[in-house]
C-alpha cells in the first residue's frame, strides 16, 4: 500500500540509508549552536524513521526540529551514505503543511506571497533609477533581499554593470518564490509566470541574478522551465564579473564566506575567489571554507522562524572571521550579508560586503583619486 | 542485535523527579520532549531504546546532585558524548536519564611543559587536536570518528585509532580523572605525573568502563610532540598469508610504523563495483606510514618496510612522494566505509583484535564465514596491532538477512576466541558483544567484574545492561 506521506514515497530508501554515524554533528550549524542531537541531521532522520515505522505520526511536536534546518546541505556534503537531508526535509515539510502542522512563520510567508510580490509584503521597492522592462542583452534580476533590504549592495552591483558597459535592463520583478518549496509549499506559479513573461519580453538571452537562490530557482525548477526552453542562460553576478578587469586593488586582509546556495548547492567556489584574488593579495580563508563552509544561519526559512538562533549561528561564523584576522568579509548572497551584518557586534571592526559592493567601492575610491590627482584645484575648493 | 528482542525498558522518572532534575540543571537544560527521546534512543549501533528524559549538565556539582537523586530514586543514568558508539554503549536500554555532556566541552588547560591537557568530557577530539597543533603537539589515539567523538566517550570506550601500533590507545594517555560516583561523591584518581605507582590504578579502571562505574567529569591527558614528517607506501599481495607475514616481520623489525593498515579482497571488490577507482583485486593491500623529524628518517624506515614487503612476495609496491600521492594510497582504506554505507540500509562495523601473527588466519575465516552465510563482509583493519574491522552491510528490513548476520557473528567471535583474540579492540562491549562475553572471559573473571560493578554501583543505575555485568 502506498504510504500516506510524500516524503516516505520519495525518500524512504534515503532515510533508511542514514547509518546514524553522527558525523553530521561536525558540520550542522543548528547542532553546532544548540548542541542538541534532536536538531542534528541524524536526529531528524531518526525521527523520520519512526514516522515511517508508524511508531509516531507527524505532528506539531516535530515542528521544532523539522522546521529548524537551514537546508545548508553541509550534512549531505559529508554523509558517507549519501543521504540528501535538505531534500528530505523539504518533502517532509510539505507533508507537515498538508496535515496542518506548520511553523506559523512559514505559514505567514506563504500568505504574504499570495497577496504580495515579495517576501517582505512591502509595496515600494527601492528605486534604482535604471531602465526597466526595456529591450536589452541582459536582465539583471535583483531578488527580494537586494530590492528591499540590501539596496546599497544592489546599487553597487548596478554601478559595476554600468562601469563595464553592460547593456542590461531591470524588470518589474516579483519574488521568484523558490523559498516556498523550502518551507513546505509550492512555487507560486503566477509569480513565476510574471517573471518569465517580463524576462522574455526584454529579448535578453542572459539573466544575471544578484541572488544565488533566485539563480538556483530559475535554473532548476520546472516552473521556470520556459526560460531554458527559450535559450536563456542564468548566471550569478559572480560568474559574470569573473572576467571583468577593473584594475583596482586593496591591501586589506580579505576573506570570503561561501553562501550555501552558491557553494554546496551550485558548486560555485572558485569564480568569487578568482575575482577576490585579483584585487586582494592579502586573501585569507576562514577555518571552514569551500564545501566545508559554515552556514550563516539565514536559509531554509530559519531566519524568519527562529530569528534568535539564526543570528546566533551568524555570530559563530563571524568568530571565524575574527580568527582569520580579516578586515573585510565578502560574500555573494544578499541574504548572508543581511544576516551577518545583523549579527555583527560593535566591537567587531571588520566590514561585510558583497563582492560587487566592495569592487564598486574600490572603483569609486580609485576614480576619485584619479580625479583628485588630475585636478588638485578642485580639492582645495572641497576643503 | 540479539538484545533487541530481550530487553524492555522500565519507566522510572515521575513528574516529581523530573522537576527535581529541572531544579538542578535549569529547566532549559532538561527535556522529556518526544524529539529528544527519539534522538537519544540510538547511537551508531543498531540498538534502540528511548530514555525517559535527558539533561545537559554544566558542572561536576550538577552531575553530583543528579547522581544523588538517581541513587535515591534508583533510575538509570547513561552518560553520553557524541553517540558514535558502534556497540550500543550509549543506548539507554533500560530507559532513565541521558546525561549529555555537550555543555561540558571546555579545554580547561594545556600545559606543554608538563606534557598534559586537562579537559571536560564533552570536548571533541578534533577541537583538542586544533588547540594542540600550534604547539607542535597532538593527542595520539585518533578514532575514525575524531571529528565528532568526545574525549569522555573515548575514555569510557578506551578508544583506539589508526596510530595504535606505534602510539598506543586511550588508556596509555589518561593520567587522572575526576569521576562522580553513583552516590554523588566526587572521586579524584591518578596524578599529573608521567609516572606513578601509588595505590591501585583507579584511573585505568575507569578507562573503558563504558559509564558503568561512574560518570567522568574531568580528564587529564598526556599529550605528545608531533613528528612533522610522514612517508607512505602501499603494497599489493596475491596471497593473504604473505601480507600477514609481512605485517609480523615489520612489527618485530624494530621499525614502528605510525600506521599499518590492511584492506582485504572483498573490500577491493566492493570498492571497484561501486566506484571508478579500479583498484587491483588482490588478496590484500597493505598501507604503511612512517613518521619522523627528517625526510631521511621517514625514508629510512619506509625503505626497510618496502624491503620487507618485497621479501614477502608483494606483487607491487608504490611509494608516495607528495602529500597528494599519499592521499591516493590511502584512498582504498578510506573509501570502504562510504562504499559499504551506500550499498545497503544497515551497517555493522565490527571490531576484534587477534595476535598480530594471526591476522591472515582471521581474515581467511572471515571470508569463509561470509561465503557460508551468503554475506558481503569486506574487512579493513589496523594490521599493525591486529585490530580488524569486518564491515557488514545488510538490509535491516529483511529478517532472513538479519538472521544470517547474527549466525555469522557467533561464528566470527568463536573464531576470535579460538585464535586467542579479543572481542573488541577499540569499540567496547556495550550491548553488541554481551552475548559473547563468555567466549573471552571465564566465570571467575566475570565474577570479579560483577563484584567491582557492585562495589561502585550497588543499585545498578549506571548505564545498566552493558558489558553483561547486570547483577
Amino acid at each position: 500500500m502506498e504510504h500516506k506521506y510524500e516524503f516516505v514515497r520519495k525518500y524512504r530508501d534515503q532515510v533508511l540509508r542514514c547509518s546514524n554515524c553522527g558525523f553530521c554533528r561536525a558540520v550542522c550549524p543548528v547542532f553546532g549552536l544548540t548542541a542538541r542531537p534532536a536538531y542534528n541531521a541524524r536526529g531528524k532522520m531518526l525521527i523520520l524513521k519512526e514516522v515511517m515505522d508508524g511508531t509516531i505520526d507527524l505532528n506539531d511536536e516535530l515542528i521544532e526540529t523539522l522546521f529548524q534546518c537551514t537546508t545548508c546541505a553541509s550534512c549531505a556534503e559529508i554523509c558517507a551514505g549519501g543521504v540528501n537531508v535538505p531534500e528530505i526535509i523539504k518533502a517532509v515539510r510539505r507533508d507537515m503543511v498538508h496535515i496542518g502542522s506548520c511553523h506559523p512563520a512559514f505559514k505567514g510567508m506563504h500568505l504574504v506571497l499570495q497577496e504580495h510580490t515579495n517576501i517582505y509584503g512591502e509595496n515600494e521597492p527601492a528605486d534604482f533609477k535604471r531602465k526597466r522592462n526595456q529591450k536589452a542583452d541582459y536582465v539583471y534580476f535583483i531578488g527580494c533581499v537586494g530590492s528591499y533590504r540590501e539596496d546599497e549592495a544592489t546599487r553597487a552591483a548596478l554601478d559595476l554593470l554600468d562601469h563595464v558597459g553592460v547593456n542590461y535592463t531591470l524588470i518589474d520583478e516579483v519574488c521568484c518564490s523558490g523559498v516556498l518549496e523550502d518551507v513546505g509549499y509550492e512555487i507560486n506559479t503566477a509569480l513565476a509566470q510574471k517573471n518569465i513573461d517580463l524576462i522574455l519580453a526584454t529579448g535578453a538571452k542572459t539573466v544575471i541574478t544578484g541572488c544565488p537562490y533566485c539563480s538556483r530557482t530559475f535554473d532548476n525548477k520546472a516552473q521556470y522551465g520556459a526560460l531554458k526552453e527559450n535559450g536563456i542562460r542564468i548566471i550569478h553576478i559572480s560568474q559574470f564579473l569573473k572576467d571583468a578587469d577593473l584594475d583596482v586593488k586593496t591591501d586589506k586582509v580579505v576573506t570570503y564566506h561561501d553562501p550555501c546556495d552558491l557553494g554546496r548547492h551550485c558548486g560555485i567556489y572558485e569564480e568569487p575567489r578568482e575575482i577576490i584574488r585579483k584585487i586582494a593579495p592579502n586573501f585569507v580563508e576562514m577555518r571552514h571554507h569551500h564545501a566545508d563552509a559554515l552556514c550563516c544561519g539565514a536559509g531554509g526559512g530559519v531566519r524568519g522562524a527562529y530569528a534568535k538562533n539564526s543570528i546566533a549561528m551568524a555570530r559563530r561564523r563571524l568568530l571565524e572571521v575574527e580568527e582569520a584576522g580579516a578586515e573585510i568579509i565578502l560574500t555573494e548572497c544578499n541574504s548572508c550579508v543581511h544576516n551577518l551584518d545583523n549579527a555583527k557586534l560593535r566591537a567587531q571592526k571588520f566590514k561585510i560586503f558583497t563582492i560587487s559592493q566592495f569592487l564598486s567601492q574600490l572603483l569609486r575610491e580609485k576614480l576619485n583619486e584619479d580625479y583628485l590627482d588630475q585636478e588638485p584645484a578642485r580639492l582645495k575648493k572641497r576643503v | 542485535m540479539f538484545f533487541w528482542r530481550l530487553l524492555t525498558g522500565r519507566k522510572c522518572l515521575n513528574a516529581n523527579t523530573k522537576q527535581l532534575l529541572r531544579d538542578i540543571v535549569g529547566a532549559e537544560h532538561f527535556s522529556d520532549s518526544l524529539i529528544d527521546l527519539i534522538a537519544y534512543a540510538k547511537d551508531a549501533s543498531e540498538f534502540k531504546h528511548r530514555p525517559d528524559a535527558a539533561a545537559w549538565p554544566s558542572s561536576t556539582q550538577q552531575v553530583s546532585a543528579i547522581m544523588k537523586l538517581a541513587n535515591k530514586e534508583k533510575f538509570p543514568v547513561v552518560p553520553r558524548g557524541a553517540g558514535t558508539s558502534l556497540a550500543g554503549l550509549t543506548v539507554p536500554i533500560k530507559g532513565g536519564l541521558i546525561l549529555d555532556f555537550g555543555r561540558m566541552n571546555k579545554i580547561i588547560s594545556v600545559s606543554i611543559e608538563d606534557r598534559l591537557a586537562v579537559v571536560q568530557p564533552g570536548v571533541v577530539y578534533a577541537d583538542l587536536a586544533r588547540v594542540l597543533a600550534p604547539h607542535g603537539f597532538f593527542y595520539p589515539p585518533d578514532p575514525a570518528s575524531g571529528a565528532v567523538a568526545t574525549l569522555g566517550g573515548n575514555v569510557a570506550t578506551n578508544a583506539g585509532g589508526i596510530k595504535g601500533a606505534k602510539y598506543g590507545v586511550t588508556k596509555d594517555y589518561v593520567l587522572a580523572l575526576e569521576v562522580v560516583l553513583s552516590d554523588g561523591r566526587v572521586l579524584h584518581t591518578g596524578s599529573k605525573c608521567m609516572k606513578s605507582s601509588s595505590g591501585y590504578d583507579l584511573t585505568k579502571l575507569f578507562v573503558g568502563s563504558e559509564g558503568t562505574l561512574g560518570v567522568i567529569t574531568e580528564i587529564t591527558l598526556k599529550i605528545n610532540p608531533k613528528l612533522p614528517l610522514t612517508s607512505t607506501a602501499m603494497a599489493t599481495f596475491e596471497n593473504l598469508e604473505d601480507a600477514g607475514k609481512a605485517v609480523s616481520d615489520i612489527m618485530y623489525s624494530g621499525i614502528l610504523p605510525s600506521g599499518l593498515e590492511i584492506v582485504d579482497k572483498a573490500s577491493l571488490i566492493a570498492i571497484n563495483k561501486n566506484t571508478d577507482l579500479n583498484l587491483p583485486e588482490v588478496e590484500a593491500i597493505l598501507i604503511a606510514e612512517t613518521d619522523g623529524h627528517t625526510r631521511e628518517e621517514t625514508k629510512f624506515q619506509l625503505d626497510k618496510i618496502i624491503e620487507i614487503f618485497k621479501k614477502n612476495n608483494a606483487s607491487s609496491t608504490k611509494r608516495a612522494d607528495t602529500a597528494l600521492e599519499a592521499e591516493a594510497l590511502w584512498t582504498a582504506r578510506k573509501t570502504v566505509y562510504g562504499v559499504m554505507a551506500r550499498i545497503n540500509n544497515n551497517l555493522f562495523v565490527e571490531d576484534m583484535a587477534v595476535p598480530i601473527s594471526k591476522v591472515p588466519q582471521m581474515l581467511r575465516s572471515i571470508a569463509d564465514i561470509a561465503k557460508k552465510y551468503n554475506l558481503q563482509i569486506p574487512t579493513v583493519g589496523h594490521a599493525g596491532d591486529g585490530n580488524l574491522h569486518p564491515v557488514i552491510s545488510v538490509d535491516g528490513t529483511n529478517p532472513d538477512e538479519i538472521k544470517r548476520v547474527e549466525e555469522a557473528s557467533v561464528e566470527l567471535f568463536e573464531k576470535v576466541a579460538e585464535l586467542g583474540g579479543t572481542l573488541t579492540g577499540e569499540h567496547g562491549i556495550g550491548l553488541f558483544k554481551v552475548p559473547f562475553m563468555h567466549l573471552e572471559h571465564d566465570e571467575i573473571s566475570m565474577e570479579v567484574m560483577r563484584s567491582i560493578k557492585g562495589l561502585f554501583d550497588p543499585n545498578n543505575i549506571l548505564n545498566p545492561g552493558k558489558m553483561g555485568l547486570d547483577i
